[in-house]
């Protein structure tokens, strides 16, 4: 076991690296400068902009930027950030604790979800609910993840005034809270942004779930335990959802780069402060390090995700576990 | 023990913010501003920010030596009223300037301002190390000395009407004790960039990125408290969670609304609206010579005819009520209705379409295959117009033009670009066709740059179209040198009509800022350059105050920060 994780870590440390080299060079092919807006005014010299590429090191040739940056990372250095003015690391691991608070509870959230809609719909597969359920999941498996995200945003903040309007928390009065009103404040905060993508992501899981378990109910050992005499509802929670769930592990893995892309979306209609909108406003800004920074930090947690899950689902199923 | 301390502190603060108390005027002081706003400052250091909202913020926390007059007449010090300077004198040959700085005035850790604060300010802002945008604008003044700790003289090089604008306008003063040690080449990266200790009367509480900006009064200032306890601006980068902040009661001001925005504030009968006079201005620009071959006129923009007839062919009026209803007016040239100097009954090409495409045909541009498209030597009278994707207003703007223009026989093609990549394209002068804006300050000097010869020939000049026409530039230069208001109008008109009748570019659209805010809220004058200028007269009675606006008022970290933690 210990040599297959050692195996999957050189892997993933191989593709971070990929990664990390084709998102440095396509930032910095890309048309355009991390100075434009501060060009874009008839009162700045070329001078200044001249001054400021010196002084960030742009000047020089891009393969000797690539070096330089490769020597960075080396030393655990992700560079410096031209839009915020400090450390990538400081600007990442301010946002990166939203990204994942947000990522956690919608993944454990959708999930949950997801297997509960999927029993509902096995349980009472062909009738009205189990149609209606599906059409929902339907429905809300295409629909755009920006446009839920406004929808609820107009619908739960102001048609329906329940939550406060994006944020991590209040900018006002969060200071000056104690440390449960402080609690309160974000999870209030936190619940319609992590609702959204919980919405998001649970179709999937509720369809992908579904079909599993209408696979493994033919089998033999469902209808033995049908002859033995147990109800519907044991058979399917004690040997169905079990042997079904399988199949789920490995979405969990497919599901980390799925949910990082749709927490950027959600991070920005919800002014939630994580590292989706840092690095938004990174390629807006050409702000090259920040950008190589996040993807590179991005691609650690997909490839991260990824093994647990294979951890996970090795541990879980007996065949493998034997191996 | 230490815990019981900060409650029994934070009581005594929250029952004085409660009671609130009375400024030296007499009115009212007490409760917070919530700015809706869409994105983080840059950096919060005056002579090296970009963004409106770096500019919002350190206004509000640095002092100048004199604040421009609501007119915005940057005629000698006409309308400048003083600042961190209680009183100045000009030289016998006018070549000088002495301020004397109010002797009351002191940075918030309390150190004393001192004239050596505005010479530092001076040789830090023109220093090439720094590379601060305002240097280029400084050219004029030769020098700053200190005869002693409470006068700075400004020598200049030659005496022009703006010159007290230059020494004033774009210089915030900073303390030479705290940026001393730092070197020029780190200011950017410095922690002082990021929390400003200024004279101002607000000092600043903390930025939280992409969440929120703190400002409190500073209560000691040498010019009085100002109304508003605080000043705080919410950050939400997408447009429509801003507004929704604002049309939710979350915060008190949105600085730009959009005129869909304007029906649903309608329905708030505790939210109002307010309009000011801008400095941007909107246009299509063209670009005069060929993108392949800057040597050569475009071939078709090149000819003045051809961009006349373009001219005429849209009508401007209908574009502008269609994208921004009654929040702006046409465009009357490349400048604004705000300066004193502009004449706001400047002629205008007119809307003609028939004898638009009377003098196209002229020109030999025919539809000689009945294709809906012109063309001349096999050439069809075809261009693609570049716009920031991001622009909404610009986007429809160009859908509008190229449905105006379809009706002349020309073919425009859209290209919706992202806006680093459209700076590259005009940088290079690699387009045909770009709905341009530019949003200009209180001088109408930056039209040199932008549309005069200068701007053209110089390798970083921002005159895109790479229009030049010496009797425009001669006008513009004679209107900058001329002391006389009458006479500076009309040289400014001259230029105007010259440019307008040239057409390098249609004048679409001269944008009304329209600002939402809370009834509460008792506004000030909004200053076209700034309308947050007057934010420390602004004041909310206190039988309108609301629990946020008694929240206690938080102390500064900045003067807490060591210097030069953190540099690239």
């Amino acid at each position: 076991m210990l040599r297959y994780v050692a195996g999957r870590l050189v892997q993933a440390a191989v593709i971070v690296a990929i990664v990390a080299t084709i998102s440095f060079a396509l930032i910095h092919v890309a048309p355009g400068d991390p100075f434009s807006a501060v060009l874009d005014n008839p009162n700045v010299s070329e001078n200044v902009r001249a001054t400021l590429r010196a002084q960030y090191g742009l000047d020089r040739p891009l393969p000797e930027q690539f070096v330089r940056y490769v020597g960075q990372l080396a030393r655990g250095d992700l560079g410096w950030s031209f839009s915020h003015d400090r450390p990538v690391r400081e600007v990442l691991a301010s946002a990166l604790p939203n990204t994942l608070l947000l990522m956690v509870i919608a993944l454990v959230g959708s999930f949950a979800l997801g297997i509960l809609i999927a029993l509902i719909q096995v349980a009472r597969r062909g009738s009205a609910i189990d149609h209606t359920l599906s059409g929902i999941s339907l429905f809300f498996f295409s629909m755009p993840d920006f446009w839920l995200a406004i929808l609820a945003l107009l619908a739960f903040t102001y048609w329906l005034p329940l939550f406060p309007v994006g944020g991590a928390v209040d900018p006002v009065m969060h200071e000056y809270m104690g440390l449960g009103g402080r609690i309160l404040d974000r999870l209030r905060h936190l619940a319609l942004p992590a609702l959204t993508l919980t919405v998001l992501a649970s179709p999937g899981v509720a369809r992908y779930q579904r079909a599993a378990l209408l696979d493994v109910l033919p089998a033999d050992y469902i209808r033995t335990a049908r002859l033995k005499g147990l109800t519907e509802r044991e058979i399917l929670r004690r040997h169905a959802l079990r042997n079904a769930l399988l199949p789920i592990i490995s979405l969990l893995g497919l599901s980390f780069p799925a949910l990082l892309t749709g927490a950027f979306f959600i991070e920005k209609i919800f002014a939630w402060p994580g590292m989706g909108l840092a690095v938004v406003n990174a390629i807006g800004t050409r702000d090259y390090p920040l950008v190589v920074g996040g993807v590179i930090l991005g691609s650690i947690m997909v490839t991260v995700g990824s093994l647990l899950a294979d951890l996970l689902y090795a541990w879980a199923d007996p065949r493998l576990r034997a191996h | 023990m230490a815990a019981l301390k900060r409650k029994l502190l934070l009581c005594v603060l929250l029952v004085f913010a409660c009671v609130g108390t009375e400024s030296p005027s007499g009115a009212p002081t007490g409760g917070t501003l919530v700015i809706s706003t869409g994105a983080d400052p840059d950096i919060l250091m005056p002579s090296l920010l970009s963004s409106v909202l770096a500019a919002q913020i350190t206004d509000l926390v640095y002092d100048r030596l004199a604040v421009i007059g609501d007119s915005l007449s940057i005629l000698n010090d006409d309308g400048f009223t003083p600042r961190l300077a209680d009183r100045w004198t000009w030289g016998a040959d006018s070549l000088t300037i002495a301020f004397h700085i109010d002797p009351r005035a002191k940075w918030h850790d309390g150190k004393p301002v001192r004239s050596s604060d505005v010479r530092f300010t001076f040789q830090s802002s023109t220093d090439s190390t720094l590379g601060s945008q305002v240097k280029a604008l400084l050219s004029n003044i030769d020098s700053v000395t200190t005869p002693d700790s409470a006068t700075a003289v400004f020598w200049f090089h030659a005496r022009t009407p703006q010159q007290f604008y230059d020494a004033t306008f774009l210089m915030p003063i900073i303390p030479e004790h705290v940026w001393q040690g730092i070197a020029l080449s780190a200011w950017r990266g410095s922690e002082q960039a990021k929390h400003p200790i200024g004279s101002g009367q607000y000092r600043f509480v903390r930025w939280v990125p992409r969440a929120a900006v703190e400002l409190t009064a500073d209560t000691a200032n040498y010019r009085g408290a100002p109304r508003l306890n605080r000043v705080i601006w919410s950050i939400a980068p997408d447009f429509n969670t801003a507004v929704t902040r604002f049309l939710s009661g979350e915060t008190d001001f949105f600085e730009q609304l959009r005129p869909e925005n304007l029906p649903e504030v309608a329905k708030h009968p505790e939210l109002r609206t307010k309009q000011y006079r801008g400095l941007g201005y909107i246009f299509a620009q063209f670009n005069l010579r060929d993108p392949a071959n800057r040597a050569r006129p475009h071939p078709i923009f090149g000819n003045r005819e051809l961009r006349r007839a373009l001219t005429m062919a849209t009508d401007r009026s209908t574009m502008v009520r269609s994208v921004f209803d009654s929040l702006a007016l046409p465009a009357l040239g490349p400048t604004v209705r705000a300066y004193p100097t502009t004449d706001p009954n400047l002629p205008q090409i007119p809307f003609d379409l028939p004898r638009a495409r009377q003098i196209l045909d002229s020109l030999g541009w025919r539809d000689a295959n009945g294709d809906g498209v012109r063309e001349r030597n096999g050439r069809p009278l075809q261009f693609s117009i570049a716009v920031p994707g991001t622009s909404r207003g610009r986007v429809r703007l160009a859908v509008l033009l190229q449905e105006q223009l379809r009706q002349a026989g020309v073919k425009m093609d859209v290209e919706q670009l992202d806006l680093p990549v459209l700076i590259e394209r005009l940088r290079k002068r690699a387009f045909d066709a770009t709905i341009g804006a530019w949003n200009t300050q209180p001088s109408p000097g930056s039209v040199r740059g932008s549309w005069g010869t200068v701007g053209s020939r110089a390798s970083s000049g921002t005159n895109y179209s790479s229009y030049e026409n010496p009797v425009f530039d001669a006008n513009v230069d004679s209107a900058l040198s001329s002391f006389d208001l009458p006479a500076r109008k009309a040289y400014f008109t001259k230029a105007y009509e010259t440019i307008i009748q040239d057409a390098p570019a249609i004048w679409l659209a001269e944008p009304i800022p329209t600002v939402g805010y809370h009834s509460r809220l008792q506004l000030a004058h909004l200053r076209s350059d700034a309308y947050w200028a007057h934010i420390p007269e602004w004041w909310i009675p206190a039988d309108k105050r609301i629990p946020r606006d008694n929240a206690p008022v938080a102390t500064s970290t900045a003067q807490a920060e060591s210097a030069g933690k953190k540099t690239p």
